[in-house]
């Protein structure tokens, strides 16, 4: 009796973390030789970094309970200048760093709307988010950017570390500062003081404004820096690159809620959340399952996961 | 029961109907017929398969492919090329026997592309561009089908005099060369006005992006005669604009596309604003990379290089 509820306190606690290595399992049997192998699994790393990065922004957005629906946009804007950059022979060290510094001001730029004038964060994001498409087009005269780009350019994107690329063990460095961050510093608890209650946290003393605002720079940062490594990547920057991983970042960092047993954005949590989501892909590809098939699996999961966490939650308050 | 161990139930039963997918697909490969190819692995991915035109084209393939007894996977990626560049990964990983880009501009991906260069993967387009290491890609030659399109509607329908709008979408590798020839061909005719060129939205979709792109035109343009044509750089754009411009009752506007698709050709028959369309042989566009794939994958060997299928001007009767 005491051991099967020390199984269900178990998958209470890994209930999230259980089903991406039933899923891996899974894979593993139907496709050993394709998917569980070194190589592929690093495959999975290079793919889900990115996702990864743009989500521990969403990840401290959503911490102090706010939305940044302008990080696909972000990430667009991001790789698209840092192309035009190199393009224009601006050395790399800099293509790489100016877009995530004009990111950080227009993140910032994003949170001072919604704190200065109690604006809600889905509607100036979202306003945000279609002013910097505009940009991006204006940039890049709405074509992929690939001409005249410097070998170089693609260093960030390709470069291995010991067989490990490069793009992996940014993540892996980000997740583990901002999960320091978040975990072991003022800054870190302030932001989810104030996602817990933001009256409370201002009677306590805490600026909320500043700690708001710093939240949407970082992740305007992040979101940049997301572009860049896709830019990097693939060697060429689309107007609309970065897209595509609004919508997954957010279910990351749905998914990754359910890690926690407080039910809070948590970047291990994130990390997981995004891994699943790069696995199912991944794997499915592997499997040559067809692509409406994954949307419908992924879908099904997150749902499922997000349905669970607002239970959990419900039965808490 | 607690809804976290619901959750790892949910996880197993989803892991479950993976594998189930995973033996259905092996079991369908499995009953293909002793054709010339049999057995072998074939990918098409596509960032555009909500695209009537690149999902005829997909299923040509297919049918072609399966009918030849190949295994064939079909990869969509809803227009986000940082996706694109991950399920290329996924099926060098695969270690696939050949792989198809449709509509898209491999200088995207050409970081993913290198890796299955590298693995001897042989990779076609199909209506796609051409780089150093690809087998094929065959295509239309958009740059004299935009010339022909322009030439036609300055000369035949527009009388070398009026306004003029253009809606394209430049990150398309064909589309972006139609444009081109536009642009070229405009200079020479003096007495002709460009009022503006529009981005038609893709991901919105590109008819109803550009009905309400043409919506707002005519709202800017309200008077009789104030546009005299619009180019479209291919049909779904001039389907749309046809409809708003039917919608407005402004029967003196013309409008022409690229394509051929069976809407657009049926409008074209029906005396409404769509007077011509240049046809993309789309058809022959899979013939030539059907045949090609079956020849390389049977041992002999191809011509490699950007192969063209002719195209056909359809105008009012």
């Amino acid at each position: 009796m005491k051991s099967m509820k020390s199984v269900t306190n178990a998958l209470k606690a890994y209930g999230t973390i259980l089903a991406g290595l039933v899923i891996i399992l899974v894979f593993s049997i139907l496709r050993p030789a394709a998917f569980f192998t070194v190589p592929n699994l690093i495959n999975v790393t290079r793919q889900i970094s990115l996702l990864v990065v743009i989500a521990i922004g969403a990840t401290l957005v959503m911490s102090v309970e706010e939305f940044d629906l302008s990080v696909g946009a972000l990430a667009s804007l991001g790789g698209v200048t840092a192309a035009k950059l190199a393009v224009a022979g601006v050395p790399l060290v800099l293509c790489f760093l100016l877009p995530i510094l004009l990111c950080f001001c227009i993140g910032f730029l994003n949170g001072w709307i919604v704190t200065k004038f109690r604006v809600l964060s889905f509607i100036t994001t979202l306003a945000m988010s279609t002013i910097l498409s505009g940009v991006v087009f204006w940039l890049s005269g709405g074509a992929t950017i690939f001409e005249n780009i410097p070998d170089g350019f693609t260093w960030l994107g390709s470069k291995r570390i010991l067989g490990i690329p490069l793009l992996s063990l940014i993540m892996l460095v980000l997740i583990l500062i901002f999960w320091f961050v978040m975990r072991h510093t003022v800054f870190g608890r302030k932001l989810y003081a104030i996602g817990g209650n933001v009256k409370s946290s201002e009677i306590s003393g805490i600026n909320v404004k500043v700690n708001k605002n710093l939240a949407f720079a970082i992740c305007g940062a992040l979101s940049a820096l997301t572009g860049v490594m896709l830019a990097s990547r693939l060697g060429s920057a689309h107007p609309t690159g970065g897209d595509g991983y609004f919508m997954n970042s957010y279910a990351a960092v749905f998914l990754g809620r359910t890690v926690s047993r407080e039910g809070v954005p948590n970047i291990w949590g994130t990390f997981v959340g995004a891994a699943i989501l790069g696995i199912l892909a991944n794997g499915l590809t592997i499997m040559q399952v067809p692509s409406y098939l994954q949307d419908i699996l992924t879908g099904v999961i997150i749902i499922g996961a997000v349905i669970v966490q607002r239970v959990t939650a419900g039965k808490k308050e | 029961m607690n809804k976290k161990v619901l959750a790892g139930f949910t996880s197993l039963f989803m892991a479950g109907s993976l594998a189930v997918c995973g033996m259905g697909m092996t079991a369908f490969a499995e009953d293909s017929a002793d054709a010339q190819i049999s057995g072998k692995k074939v990918s098409i991915l596509t960032p555009y398969l909500s695209s009537v035109t690149t999902k005829q084209m997909v299923d040509t393939l297919t049918s072609g492919l399966e009918g030849a007894g190949a295994e064939v996977n079909v990869v969509d990626t809803k227009s986000d090329f940082g996706e694109l560049a991950s399920r290329i990964e996924d099926v060098v990983t695969t270690n696939a026997d050949a792989m198809i880009l449709v509509s898209a501009d491999p200088n995207q991906v050409k970081t993913q592309l290198n890796e299955a260069f590298e693995a001897n993967i042989p990779v076609f387009g199909v209506d796609s561009g051409y780089i150093e290491g690809m087998q094929v890609n065959a295509t239309s030659d958009n740059y004299a089908m935009g010339e022909a399109m322009a030439k036609y509607l300055f000369e035949d329908l527009m009388n070398e005099e009026g306004t003029v709008i253009a809606l394209t979408y430049r990150p398309h590798p064909g589309v972006v060369k139609r444009s081109e020839a536009f642009d070229d061909l405009i200079g020479n005719y003096p007495n002709i006005t460009l009022i503006t060129e529009q981005e038609v939205n893709v991901e919105a979709g590109p008819i109803e992006s550009s009905r309400e792109i043409m919506e707002s035109l005519l709202l800017a343009n309200a008077e009789k005669d104030s546009v005299t044509a619009v180019f479209c750089a291919w049909d779904e754009p001039a389907i749309g604009v046809t409809q708003a411009l039917q919608e407005a009752g402004r029967d003196e506007v013309i409008v022409t596309g690229v394509d051929g698709n069976s809407q657009a050709v049926e409008l074209i028959n029906s005396d409404s604003n769509l007077k011509a369309t240049m046809s993309q042989n789309f058809d022959g566009m899979c013939d030539i990379v059907i045949s090609d794939i079956v020849t390389l994958l049977s041992g002999n060997e191809i011509e490699t290089g950007e192969k063209y299928a002719p195209g056909e001007l359809i105008k009012a009767e």
